[in-house]
C-alpha cells in the first residue's frame, strides 16, 4: 500500500462501512465498533492511523500505550486462521503501525513528516532555488541566511585547526580545552534550537486549532528555517565529538 | 555506498584547496550550503578584468567526499574559462564526470551553486566594468 504516496491523502474517506456487519465506522478505525472485526486498510496518514489530530505536539506516553495495544491486537499471528483478506490487512496494518510509531515518536522525524503532509518538500527547496538561479542567470538565493553560512564556515575552519593539532599528537591542553568548550557551545545551541522548535510547534498547533491558515503557513516557514539552521549545528556537534574521540 | 574512482582521486588529492583575498576586486567568492545535510562550500575565482578569463580558482569544503570531489573538479573546470563560459557548467556535467549516485546529486548542486555565487560576487564588485562593456556592446 502506498503509505508514502502523499497524494492519496488529498481526500481521505471519512467513513467506511464494515465489511462484516455493515455498520459505519470512522475511516481511521482499525476495528468495527459493532462487531469488532478488523477493518480494511485504507490510505491514511500516520496521525489518522493513531486517531490523532495532525499536530506537532503529542502525548508521547499515550502514543506508546496505543502503539503497544495496537501491535498486540493487529498481530498477524492472531489472524492465522482468519480469511485471506483479514490476514492481508493485519499484515499491512502492522507494518503501517510500525512506520507510524517510528516516525511519530521521534520529534524531528515527526516534524518533517507533518511538514511533508502540509506540502513542504525539504529535500526539494534547495534544488528548486538552483533551477531558478540557473534560469535567471543569477546567484542562487541561499536557503539559509548568509551570515549563518559565514559563521558555520568560520567555526569549521577553527574546528579543523584544532583537530589537526589534536591528531598530530600535540597533547596541547589548551587545544583540548578549546574543543571541549566548542562542544559545549554547539550542544547548547542544539538544545536551544530544540526549545525554539517546541515553541513553534505550539504556535502552529494553536493556529491549526483556530483554522488560521495564513498563520500556519507563516509558522511553517519559520520551522523550515529552524530545521535548516539546525542541520548545520548538528554537523558541528558531530565533528567536534569526533575530534574529541580521536 | 562505494565512491567512484574519480571521486576518490579528487577526495584524496583535492586540487586547488585554499583561499584568496576576499577583498580584492579581481576575486569573486561564493559561500554556499546544502541544508539537506548541513555541508558548506566556499569557492573563489580570480578573474582577469580585461579578458574576463578565470585565471585561478580555490575551494574549501566541509562536507562529504562527493562535495569535496565536486568542488575540486569545479575549480579545475572553471580555470581558463571566461566567466560566461563558466556559468554554463551544470551540476549534471559534474554528476556524469564523477559518476555520482542519485543520493549524491545535491553535492554536485552545491558546486554549481558555488560557481554561480562566486561569479555573482565578482560581477557585483565589477559593475563599473560590466557597465562599460555593455555600452561598448550597444555601440556596435
Ligand atoms: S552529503 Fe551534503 S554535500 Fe554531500
Amino acid at each position: 500500500m502506498p503509505a508514502h504516496d502523499m497524494t492519496s491523502f488529498a481526500e481521505p474517506p471519512t467513513k467506511i462501512v464494515c465489511w462484516s456487519c455493515g455498520r459505519e465506522n470512522p475511516a481511521s478505525a482499525q476495528f468495527c465498533d459493532g462487531c469488532g472485526k478488523l477493518q480494511p486498510s485504507v490510505p491514511v496518514d500516520y496521525f489518522q492511523f493513531f486517531g490523532l489530530p495532525r499536530r506537532f505536539r503529542l502525548d508521547r506516553a499515550a502514543l506508546e500505550k496505543s502503539f503497544y495495544a495496537l501491535s498486540r491486537k493487529l498481530h498477524p499471528d492472531l489472524y492465522a486462521r482468519a480469511g485471506a483478506q483479514e490476514q492481508q490487512w493485519s499484515l499491512e496494518k502492522s507494518s503501517l503501525l510500525n512506520d507510524a510509531w517510528r516516525t511519530l515518536r521521534d520529534p524531528l522525524a515527526r516534524t518533517e513528516y507533518l511538514l511533508e503532509l502540509e506540502g513542504v518538500r525539504l529535500e526539494e527547496q534547495s534544488r528548486n532555488a538552483t533551477d531558478e538561479a540557473a534560469a535567471s542567470g543569477t546567484a542562487k538565493q541561499q536557503i539559509v541566511p548568509p551570515d549563518l553560512l559565514e559563521e558555520v564556515f568560520e567555526l569549521n575552519m577553527q574546528l579543523e585547526e584544532m583537530r589537526t593539532a589534536h591528531a598530530s599528537g600535540q597533547n596541547d591542553p589548551a587545544m583540548a580545552a578549546g574543543l571541549q568548550a566548542a562542544r559545549r557551545h554547539f550542544e547548547s545551541q542544539l538544545e536551544e534550537a530544540m526549545e525554539q522548535l517546541q515553541a513553534l510547534w505550539a504556535e502552529w498547533d494553536n493556529a491549526a486549532d483556530a483554522h488560521n491558515i495564513v498563520e500556519q503557513k507563516a509558522v511553517q516557514q519559520k520551522i523550515v528555517d529552524l530545521l535548516n539552521r539546525r542541520s548545520y549545528i548538528r554537523n558541528l556537534v558531530r565533528d567536534v565529538q569526533q575530534a574529541l574521540a580521536s | 555506498m562505494a565512491y567512484s574512482e574519480k571521486v576518490i582521486d579528487h577526495y584524496k588529492n583535492p586540487r586547488n584547496v585554499g583561499q584568496m583575498d576576499k577583498a580584492s576586486t579581481e576575486v569573486g567568492t561564493g559561500l554556499v550550503g546544502a541544508p539537506e545535510c548541513g555541508d558548506v562550500m566556499r569557492l573563489q575565482i580570480k578573474v582577469n578584468p580585461a579578458t574576463r578569463v578565470i585565471e585561478d580558482a580555490k575551494f574549501k569544503t566541509f562536507g562529504c567526499g562527493s562535495a569535496i570531489a565536486s568542488s575540486s573538479l569545479a575549480t579545475e573546470w572553471v580555470k581558463g574559462k571566461t566567466v560566461d563560459e563558466a556559468l554554463e557548467i551544470k551540476n549534471t556535467d559534474i554528476v556524469k564526470e564523477l559518476s555520482l549516485p542519485p543520493v549524491k546529486i545535491h553535492c554536485s548542486v552545491l558546486a554549481e551553486d558555488a560557481i554561480r555565487a562566486a561569479i555573482g560576487d565578482w560581477k557585483k564588485k565589477n559593475v563599473a566594468v560590466e557597465h562599460s562593456m555593455a555600452t561598448a556592446g550597444a555601440a556596435n
